[in-house]
């Protein structure tokens, strides 16, 4: 007599769909669950599915059981897992705002045609958030209920008014003595001004940096001109100073993808490589600020940044596979959402979208925005995603405004259009900024969109890759599980 | 000034084997490269389709198999209605997310 009963025991007299959405990709059918975990299927296997022919004993049952897209007749338990991953997917949304963004000056050094800022010469003090601005934006800060704050400093060039970084850290480090948060800094800057009191007040603070690395010298002094033409040599010289004097840890990069970018991936790729980072971000270049007046942005079209991306991919998958650890951060961001059920909270890939809820922007004039994009705009003179000004209103008028709530609720892709039918749309999101600037409309028609042709190319080549590489599976596992 | 030339392609489906919904989100889909005009006649709806000519002489094909998914799809999402509303609420029942309705 066995002590264990064997596998019939627990296969299924009748099974049930589960909710689930598929989309047809290469003669092959992708399925998704309600939290994204995912099966891809043979068209015979699907037609097998759907007219409801698969036998209890078949292995493409047992996977799709494993992956709740369907449930044996009555089964209680699978609704059980369903339900606590559906809480653990959505799991930020009561945290509300961790992310708070300021802007300590328009003023830049740089005059980078793709700049998304609309940035203002280095020398009109106008520009300045005053002290006055960023207590009031401090207030609000602490009034948001999460419990992990990370405050981000955006500029134009935020060393320019490196005191009111100074002032704004220090404020906060005296106000969270009593507000008790996990609070953490960041400084978005081009490191051409970083010097020793830059370093020792962000070792003294534990701040991070944040800066821009095109790629190799040539193509980052083209994309990026200042006075001199040296802007890769200071951006490497500062990435250098920092992994040496602070840690390498406390250093990241981040690139945008001109024309002049477009064949280079590996270049790009191998600076990353040589400057000791671990990770890079293949980010395509938004429709806002000088990008949209130089007409930067529409240099070139979705299809080519999509084949840029997919030779990047391809050469950070094999530079892994011959022991270098570099990852590429969009794709370990998709895969988080494709292979857990978590959810990173990355602004632009949320639903309902992070404007506002998850990211908010306190701008050098006291205007509050719903995003950076958001800011970008309005800097173009659309200001539709301001949704508030620290001089006249308050948390709830600003938090509970019509200019957030409207496109939030709108643009939930759970109700969109396509989207709610979209098999991708567990990692996918909603992007209002992109939509409204893009299409005049902050849902916006996905069949016409840049944001859903750039994800859905980017999800079919992880899938590929997922599929069709044994190596890529792994690394990518790693990604999605840092 | 003319615009740009169009092809029109006409087809027929059965009223009780497709919805107008289930026909108006796979023109939805494919509205990058077609327009729909939707009517109905008799037993059948008449889907005429306008796209650009000789650029895509998949399209008839692509909407057919567009239409029949999306069938589908309306099919999935019946059935499993009531089981979806069931794992959200069971998701959700604990949270501070949820207001009780009784609530101002």
């Amino acid at each position: 007599m066995s002590l264990f009963a064997g596998p019939t025991r627990f296969e299924p007299a009748s099974w049930e769909f589960l909710p689930f959405r598929f989309e047809r990709i290469d003669g092959r059918v992708l399925l998704t669950n309600m939290v994204g975990e995912h099966v891809v299927l043979g068209p015979s296997e699907f037609d097998d599915l759907v007219a409801r022919r698969l036998e209890p004993q078949s292995p493409t049952l047992r996977r799709l059981r494993g992956k709740h897209i369907v449930r044996a007749s009555g089964e209680q338990l699978p609704l059980d897992l369903l339900a606590m991953k559906v809480r653990t997917k959505y799991r930020r949304l009561p945290e509300f705002t961790g992310l708070h963004m300021f802007v300590v000056t328009l003023r830049c050094e740089h005059s980078c045609a793709y700049c998304q800022v609309s940035r203002q010469n280095a020398d009109v003090g106008e520009f300045d958030m005053s002290e006055g601005t960023a207590l009031r934006a401090l207030e609000l800060v602490f009034q948001s209920p999460s419990h992990a704050i990370k405050i981000e400093f955006q500029g134009g060039e935020t060393l320019l008014n490196f005191p009111m970084i100074q002032f704004i850290v220090e404020t906060a480090e005296r106000m969270n003595e009593t507000a008790g948060r996990e609070i953490q800094f960041v400084i978005a800057t081009n490191l051409a001004l970083l010097d020793d009191d830059v370093i020792d007040f962000c070792r003294l603070h534990d701040i991070f940096l944040s800066t821009s690395l095109d790629g190799p010298r040539d193509l980052h002094n083209r994309n990026r001109p200042r006075p001199g033409g040296d802007s890769w040599e200071r951006a490497v010289a500062g990435i250098q100073r920092i992994r040496e004097e602070l840690g390498t840890h406390r250093v990241s990069a981040l690139m945008t993808t001109t024309e002049a970018s477009l064949g280079r991936a590996a270049d790009i790729v191998d600076a990353y490589v040589a400057e000791g980072l671990q990770s890079v971000f293949l980010r395509p270049l938004s429709p806002y600020g000088f990008a949209v007046k130089t007409r930067a942005h529409s240099a070139y079209d979705v299809d080519r940044w999509l084949s840029f991306y997919a030779s990047g991919l391809d050469y950070i998958v094999d530079l892994n596979r011959r022991g270098l650890p570099i990852m590429e951060q969009y794709a370990a961001v998709i895969l988080r959402k494709m292979l857990t059920n978590d959810d990173p909270g990355y602004v632009d890939l949320m639903s309902p979208a992070g404007i506002g809820i998850a990211a908010v922007v306190y701008n050098y004039d006291g205007t509050v925005y719903a995003s950076d994009e958001g800011r970008m705009l309005a800097e173009m003179g659309d200001s539709t995603f301001r949704i508030g000004d620290l001089a006249t209103d308050s948390y709830e008028d600003i938090f509970l405004s019509d200019a957030l709530l409207s496109p939030l609720e709108a643009s939930f892709a759970g109700s969109v259009p396509m989207c709610t039918d979209c098999a991708y749309e567990p990692w996918c999101g909603s992007d209002p900024v992109f939509h409204h600037a893009t299409q005049g409309d902050s849902v916006g028609h996905k069949a016409l969109s840049a944001f859903h042709r750039r994800n859905a190319g980017v999800f079919r080549l992880l899938l590929d890759r997922l599929e069709s590489d044994p190596f890529a599976r792994s690394t990518f596992r790693k990604w999605a599980n840092p | 000034m003319s615009g740009p030339s169009m092809e029109r392609a006409v087809v027929l489906l059965d009223a009780d084997a497709h919805s107008s919904d289930a026909i108006q989100r796979a023109a939805y889909r494919l509205a990058d490269r077609c327009s729909l005009q939707l009517t109905r006649e008799g037993t059948n709806f008449h889907c005429a389709l306008h796209y650009p000519d000789a650029a895509d002489p998949q399209i008839i094909r692509e909407f057919e198999i567009a239409v029949n998914d999306e069938v589908l799809r309306e099919r999935i999402r019946d059935e499993t209605r009531d089981v979806r509303n069931l794992v959200l609420a069971l998701a959700f029942a604990n949270t501070t997310l949820v207001q009780d309705t009784d609530e101002p």
